[in-house]
């Protein structure tokens, strides 16, 4: 137990140290980095280390205090952030668990059915290769036709629905691997039990495929996250932290400080999505073999 | 009425391709309750097969297999056997306990009935303060002995074991032997056990069923006359060497070329 909490500090410590690095880094670079961007080798790849381009971290930090516009009634700028992820959060979630129903269901069923994942895994693998951008209009105008016993499209679907179309492929397919990793003595031992298909699936398949699933939901998260920032840039959906960045970045030449506020709320809502993930790990993964490995 | 009756069995595996296998061929082989039964022979000989066919997790290609008078499907879904391998196999995510209670489970006991009856293998395995641990706190032998309480767990008049001491080590598996007897003699469970070392199965067995590849069949049955009670000391003893003797030499029959007998892969002679 001491020997896992040291390993929980030694973690936290690391990634407060990156972050460090990845702070002085940046105030580095803008101190001998070119002020008009520079040459290396004859192409422009360094970028300009003036205030506009790349304001110092400190107006980053500070502009969060600050009222969002000029009107003197505007909230402070990390209260519209924070709301702004906030409403990002729970499309996400949606778009997450959407993405986990659909990605188990089919692993399930791939599982099942050999000709299933003969016939499947394919279109699964080319549906991961259409560019969101490109399926983003295109989910919302065919939300919007739908009208299913008086339930309407919300607006806001459109984007769960692309979170959940970038998360339900790594899931759908590291749930696939960890139904199959069940090891064949055990699935033998189920048959001389005369198991159903059914009672091997929650007694054993889904049970051994969990250190699978954990990866898989990370990778899900973090893809459901993507997807709905994505989609509400591209569809303009109001009230999330994607058309903050968007409304922000327009505002970049008289106020570069504000965007990155926003930039920094997107990482926060990937950060809280994966935390989550790895919340279900700990309570799941408690009564397993430890690895031995520091 | 006989615990195990296979008559006339063949198992062939990809039939009429080029990569058909002869697994076994007109098997024939009756054992009777309360009986202990040992499958040896060489790798590829089909023994392994023979005992899954008995447990019904394989069907024969021709012949017919009863497992307590009625057919090996059938008793396979009463569950009338249980079975171990080589591997304990136990599930991680389950204490002691819980495993054991996994074939009760699927037979949907309620949870009081279950929780005592697991309690009560864990005392015929000599593991009863073990419950709540999970298995991979405990050490190779003891797997295996929960591994024979969960076969055992529904009280099956018949145990099927797949080499299921091949994995430990010498010491511990002598061990476990003495254990299996005690644990048979005081269920008076029916035992088909598949080994490849000729000293178990010669301590271990009323009859030794000796087999031979390519095509798997039985050449010959060993009666081995050991007596009810064996002991440390049956180890040392005349007519065990005498049996270890004759299971040898049958297993040395099994083969044409009598002058290259070490030969004889995958058969222990330790």
């Amino acid at each position: 137990m001491n020997q896992q909490l040291r390993r929980v500090a030694y973690r936290t410590g690391m990634f407060f140290v990156s972050i460090a690095l990845v702070a002085v880094l940046w105030e580095l670079y803008k101190v001998v980095g070119p002020e008009k961007g520079g040459k290396l080798f004859g192409v422009a790849i360094l970028p300009r280390a003036n205030d506009t381009a790349m304001p110092h971290l400190w107006e980053m930090l500070s502009r969060y205090a600050q009222p969002e516009m000029r009107s003197p009634n505007s909230n402070p700028i990390w209260f519209v952030v924070f709301k702004g992820a906030f409403y990002s959060f729970r499309l996400a979630l949606v778009g997450f668990f959407l993405g986990s129903t659909i990605g188990v269901a089919l692993a399930a069923l791939m599982t099942r059915f050999k000709t299933m994942e003969r016939g499947l895994l394919p279109y699964l693998v080319i549906s991961q290769t259409v560019p969101l951008i490109a399926l983003a209009p295109l989910v919302v105008s065919w939300g919007g036709k739908l009208h299913i016993f008086g339930f309407t499209w919300p607006r806001w679907l459109s984007a769960s629905v692309l979170g959940a179309f970038l998360a339900f492929f790594p899931i759908a397919v590291g749930t696939l691997r960890g139904l199959k990793s069940a090891p064949a003595a055990s699935l033998e031992l189920m048959d001389s039990y005369a198991a159903s298909w059914k009672q091997t699936l929650v007694k054993l398949r889904f049970p051994a495929a969990i250190p699978y699933m954990v990866p898989a939901f990370k990778l899900g998260a973090s893809g459901s996250v993507i997807g709905v920032v994505v989609a509400e840039i591209s569809t303009g959906l109001k009230g999330g932290i994607g058309r903050l960045i968007i409304e922000y970045a327009r505002q970049a030449t008289g106020d570069p400080a504000k965007v990155f506020t926003a930039v920094f709320g997107a990482a926060g809502l990937g950060l809280a999505m994966a935390g989550l993930v790895a919340l279900a790990d700990v309570l799941l993964m408690r009564n397993r073999p430890k690895e031995t490995t520091t | 009425m006989s615990a195990v009756h296979v008559a006339g069995v063949s198992k062939i595996f990809n039939q009429g391709t080029p990569k058909q296998v002869d697994a076994l061929v007109d098997v024939n082989l009756t054992v009777e309750p309360g009986e202990f039964v040992s499958l040896i022979g060489p790798s590829g000989c089909g023994k392994s097969t023979l005992l899954r066919l008995i447990a019904n997790l394989l069907e024969p290609t021709t012949g017919e297999v009863t497992v307590n008078s009625k057919t090996a499907a059938q008793s396979r879904l009463d569950q009338d056997y249980g079975m171990a391998f080589q591997q304990a196999g136990l599930f991680d995510w389950r204490s002691v306990a819980k495993n054991i209670e996994l074939p009760l489970e699927l037979k949907g006991w309620d949870k009081e009935k279950r929780a005592a009856r697991a309690q009560e293998m864990l005392e015929l395995v000599k593991l009863p303060e073990f419950a709540d641990l999970m298995p991979w706190q405990l050490s190779g032998g003891m797997q295996q002995r929960i591994a024979i309480a969960r076969a055992l767990a529904a009280h099956p008049p018949l145990l099927l074991m797949d080499e299921p001491f091949g994995a430990l080590d010498e010491m511990t598996r002598e061990y476990m032997q003495g254990e299996l007897l005690r644990i048979c003699a005081e269920t008076k469970t029916t035992v088909v056990f598949v080994t490849h070392s000729i000293p178990e199965a010669v301590y271990l067995s009323n009859r030794v069923v000796v087999m031979s590849p390519r095509p798997g069949r039985i050449t010959d049955v060993i009666n081995v006359n050991l007596g009810e009670t064996r002991s440390e000391d049956t180890r040392a003893a005349e007519n065990f060497f005498s049996g270890i003797t004759s299971v040898r030499e049958a297993l040395r029959g099994t083969h044409a070329d009598h002058a290259n007998a070490g030969a004889i892969r995958g058969v222990e002679d330790r």
